[in-house]
C-alpha cells in the first residue's frame, strides 16, 4: 500500500497540468482586467486620486463617501436612477410577457412579427439613439407632431426637463422589449400544450389561462429577467450619452453616468470610485433581494 | 336534443371568440412591430431627404427628391470604410479570443480534475457581478501604464476573458455525455488529441451560439471603445457615428440619418439572414 501510493501520485500530478493550462488564459485576463481594477476601485475610493493628475493619491478615509451624500448632483442621480429602473424594468418585462403570450400559439406571420419586434435590441445603440435624436427634435421631429396639432410650439424634448429623462426611459424600454419577449417566448415554449388543453376543457378563457397558467409557470424567467434587467438598467450609458449627455442640468444623469462624468470629465477620481462602489453595492443588494423574493415562491419544474 | 344544441352553440361561440381573439392578437402584435421597426424605416427614408425637407411640417413620407449626395457627404466627412474595418477587426479578434479561452476554461472547469479548481472558479464568478462600466477608471489607468490606449490590443485584449462564456461552456460540458471521450482515452488518445478531435467538434453548436453572442457584444461595446480610443484612425463604427452627434446637429439631420443608415443597415441585413441562429443564441443563455 505504502509503495503503491507514490507510483499513483506521479501520473496524477502530471494529469493536473492540462487543467491549469486550459484555465490560465481566462484566469489571467479576468484577473488583470476585471478583478485588479475592481480592487483598485475600492482602494481609490478611500483616496483623493486624480485620474489625470501626476501626484500620488493619498488616503482620505471615508471622506469621499461622506461627500457623496452631501452632493446634490449625486443625490439627484440617485433619484433619477431609481425612477429609471422602477419604470423601465417592469414596463419592458410586462410588455415582453404580453407579446410572448400573444405569440405562444401558431399565428400566420409570427416569425416576421417576432423578427421586427426584436430588431431594436439587436441594432447598434448609438445608431438607434441617433434616430431618436431626430424623432425628438423640434426641427421636424415626429414626436412633435401631436404637440403641434394641439397648437403648442414644438418642444426640444432632449434639452427640456422632464422630457429628456422621459425620452431616455422610452428609448430604453423600446430597445429592451424585444429581449424580454424572446426570453419569455423561450420559457413558454417548454410549457406542455396539454396544460392549456386541460384548462380549455375546464372552461378557462384566454385571460384566465394567461394569469393562472402562463404567468406562474414562467415565474423563474421573471426572476431572471428582473435581476438581469435591473443590472442592465443600472449600467445604462450609451443612450444617455447620445440622447441627452445627462442634461439638462443633470436631469437625466443616472448613477453610472454621474460616475463617468466624475472620472472622465471632471477627473474627480475619488468621487468616481466611491460612486462606483455604491452602485456596485446597490446592484448586489437588488440582485440578492430579487432572487430571495422570487425564490420564496414555489419553484415550477417542467423538466 | 337540448344537450346537443348547447354543445353546438358553445362550440360556435368559441369559434367566434377565437376569431375575435386572433384579430385582437394581430392588432397588438402589428402595433408592437410598427413601433419597433418604424424608426428604422424613417431613418432610411430620411437619409435620402434634403436637410430642408427634414424640417418640414407636416413632414413628407417619401423623399421628394432622392438625395444620394447625403451619403457621399458622410464619406467625405468620415472614413466609414475605415470605421467598418476597425470594428470588424476588433470584434472578430475579441470574439475568437473569447470563444477559444472560454471553451478551454469551461472544459477544464467541467471535466478536468485539479486542486483549487472550485476556488478559482468561484473567484472568477465575482467578475460576472462586476460590469466593466464600474471599474473603467482604474482599467484605463492600467491600459495607459501598458501604453495600450489608442491601440488595437487595447481594444481587443481586455475583452477576451469572458466569465459568461466560461460559465456557458462549463454548463454545456457538464450536460454532455463523457462516453466517447472515455472510449478515446482507453484507446490511448492523450488530452490534447481528445480536446481537438472530440471535444471541440462536439461543442460545435455551443461554439456557434456563443460566437454570435460574443460578436454582437463586441460590435456594440461603445462605452469601452469610448474610454480606450481618442484617435480617429482607431474609431470603430460606433465611435465614428457618435461624432455626428454634435450639440447643434439641427442643420445636418440628413447627414446624421445617412451615417446611422450606414451603421445600422449592414447589421440589420446580417440579422435578417441569421435571425434564427441569433435569436436561439440569445434565448439559449437560460438553458
Amino acid at each position: 500500500m505504502a509503495a503503491h501510493q507514490p507510483a499513483k501520485a506521479k501520473p496524477r500530478r502530471a494529469a493536473w497540468a492540462p487543467g491549469y493550462v486550459f484555465i490560465t488564459p481566462t484566469t489571467v485576463l479576468l484577473t488583470l482586467f476585471y478583478l485588479y481594477p475592481l480592487v483598485r476601485t475600492i482602494i481609490y475610493s478611500f483616496t483623493n486620486w486624480n485620474p489625470a493628475g501626476f501626484r500620488a493619491p493619498h488616503g482620505v478615509g471615508f471622506t469621499n463617501y461622506i461627500n457623496l451624500f452631501h452632493d446634490d448632483t449625486f443625490l439627484m442621480a440617485f433619484r433619477t436612477t431609481l425612477i429609471f429602473v422602477v419604470i423601465v424594468v417592469p414596463v419592458a418585462m410586462a410588455s415582453g410577457l404580453l407579446l410572448a403570450a400573444l405569440m405562444r400559439t401558431p399565428l400566420r406571420g409570427r416569425t416576421a412579427l417576432r423578427t421586427l419586434i426584436f430588431l431594436p435590441f439587436i441594432a447598434p445603440t448609438v445608431g438607434s439613439a441617433l434616430i431618436f435624436t431626430y424623432l425628438a427634435t423640434p426641427f421636424g421631429g415626429l414626436f412633435n407632431i401631436p404637440v403641434r396639432l394641439f397648437g403648442h410650439a414644438a418642444i426640444p424634448f432632449l434639452t427640456t426637463a422632464p422630457w429628456s429623462l422621459v425620452a431616455v426611459i422610452i428609448f430604453s424600454i423600446w430597445t429592451q422589449v424585444g429581449y424580454t419577449m424572446i426570453i419569455y417566448s423561450s420559457a413558454m415554449s417548454v410549457i406542455p400544450t396539454s396544460y392549456y388543453e386541460a384548462a380549455t376543457m375546464d372552461g378557462a378563457n384566454s385571460f384566465r389561462q394567461f394569469f393562472y397558467l402562463t404567468v406562474p409557470l414562467v415565474n423563474p424567467t421573471t426572476a431572471f429577467l428582473s435581476v438581469t434587467g435591473t443590472l442592465t438598467a443600472l449600467q445604462a450609458f450609451t443612450q444617455i450619452q447620445i440622447l441627452t449627455r445627462g442634461g439638462p442640468t443633470g436631469q437625466s444623469t443616472t448613477l453610472l453616468y454621474w460616475v463617468y462624468q466624475q472620472g472622465f470629465v471632471t477627473f474627480n477620481g475619488g468621487a468616481a470610485t466611491a460612486g462606483a462602489v455604491v452602485l456596485l453595492v446597490i446592484g448586489l443588494i437588488v440582485a440578492t433581494v430579487q432572487l430571495r423574493f422570487f425564490g420564496r415562491r414555489e419553484p415550477v419544474d417542467l423538466q | 336534443m337540448s344537450d346537443m344544441t348547447i354543445s353546438l352553440s358553445s362550440r360556435h361561440g368559441r369559434r367566434a371568440s377565437t376569431a375575435a381573439g386572433t384579430t385582437a392578437r394581430y392588432i397588438v402584435l402589428c402595433l408592437a412591430a410598427i413601433i419597433a421597426a418604424f424608426p428604422f424605416l424613417w431613418m432610411l427614408l430620411s437619409s435620402f431627404k434634403s436637410s430642408g425637407e427634414l424640417m418640414l411640417y407636416p413632414p413628407t413620407f417619401l423623399p421628394r427628391e432622392w438625395e444620394f449626395s447625403n451619403f457621399t457627404q458622410v464619406f467625405e466627412q468620415a472614413p466609414f470604410g475605415r470605421f467598418y474595418a476597425n470594428s470588424l477587426f476588433v470584434a472578430v479578434c475579441a470574439t475568437a479570443g473569447q470563444v477559444i479561452t472560454s471553451l478551454a476554461a469551461g472544459y477544464a472547469f467541467a471535466r478536468l480534475d485539479f486542486p483549487g479548481k472550485n476556488i478559482v472558479f468561484g473567484v472568477l464568478l465575482a467578475a460576472l457581478l462586476v460590469p466593466f462600466e464600474l471599474v473603467f477608471a482604474p482599467l484605463v489607468d492600467l491600459l495607459s501604464a501598458l501604453h495600450w490606449l489608442n491601440t488595437y490590443q487595447g481594444l481587443i485584449v481586455p475583452n477576451i476573458g469572458s466569465i459568461l462564456g466560461t460559465f456557458l461552456f462549463r454548463q454545456f460540458f457538464r450536460n454532455m455525455s463523457t462516453e466517447i471521450e472515455e472510449a478515446a482515452q482507453l484507446d490511448g488518445a492523450g488530452i490534447w488529441r481528445r480536446f481537438w478531435s472530440i471535444v471541440v467538434p462536439m461543442a460545435g453548436p455551443m461554439i456557434g451560439a456563443f460566437s454570435i453572442l460574443s460578436f454582437v457584444y463586441n460590435w456594440n461595446n461603445y462605452f469601452f471603445q469610448l474610454v480606450v480610443v481618442t484617435k480617429s484612425q482607431l474609431f470603430t463604427v460606433q465611435l465614428g457615428l457618435a461624432t455626428f452627434r454634435t450639440v447643434d446637429s439641427a442643420s445636418s439631420f440628413n447627414l446624421l440619418m445617412a451615417a446611422s443608415t450606414l451603421a445600422i443597415i449592414p447589421v440589420v441585413i446580417v440579422y435578417l439572414l441569421l435571425q434564427k441562429q441569433i435569436i436561439n443564441a440569445i434565448s439559449g443563455q437560460l438553458r
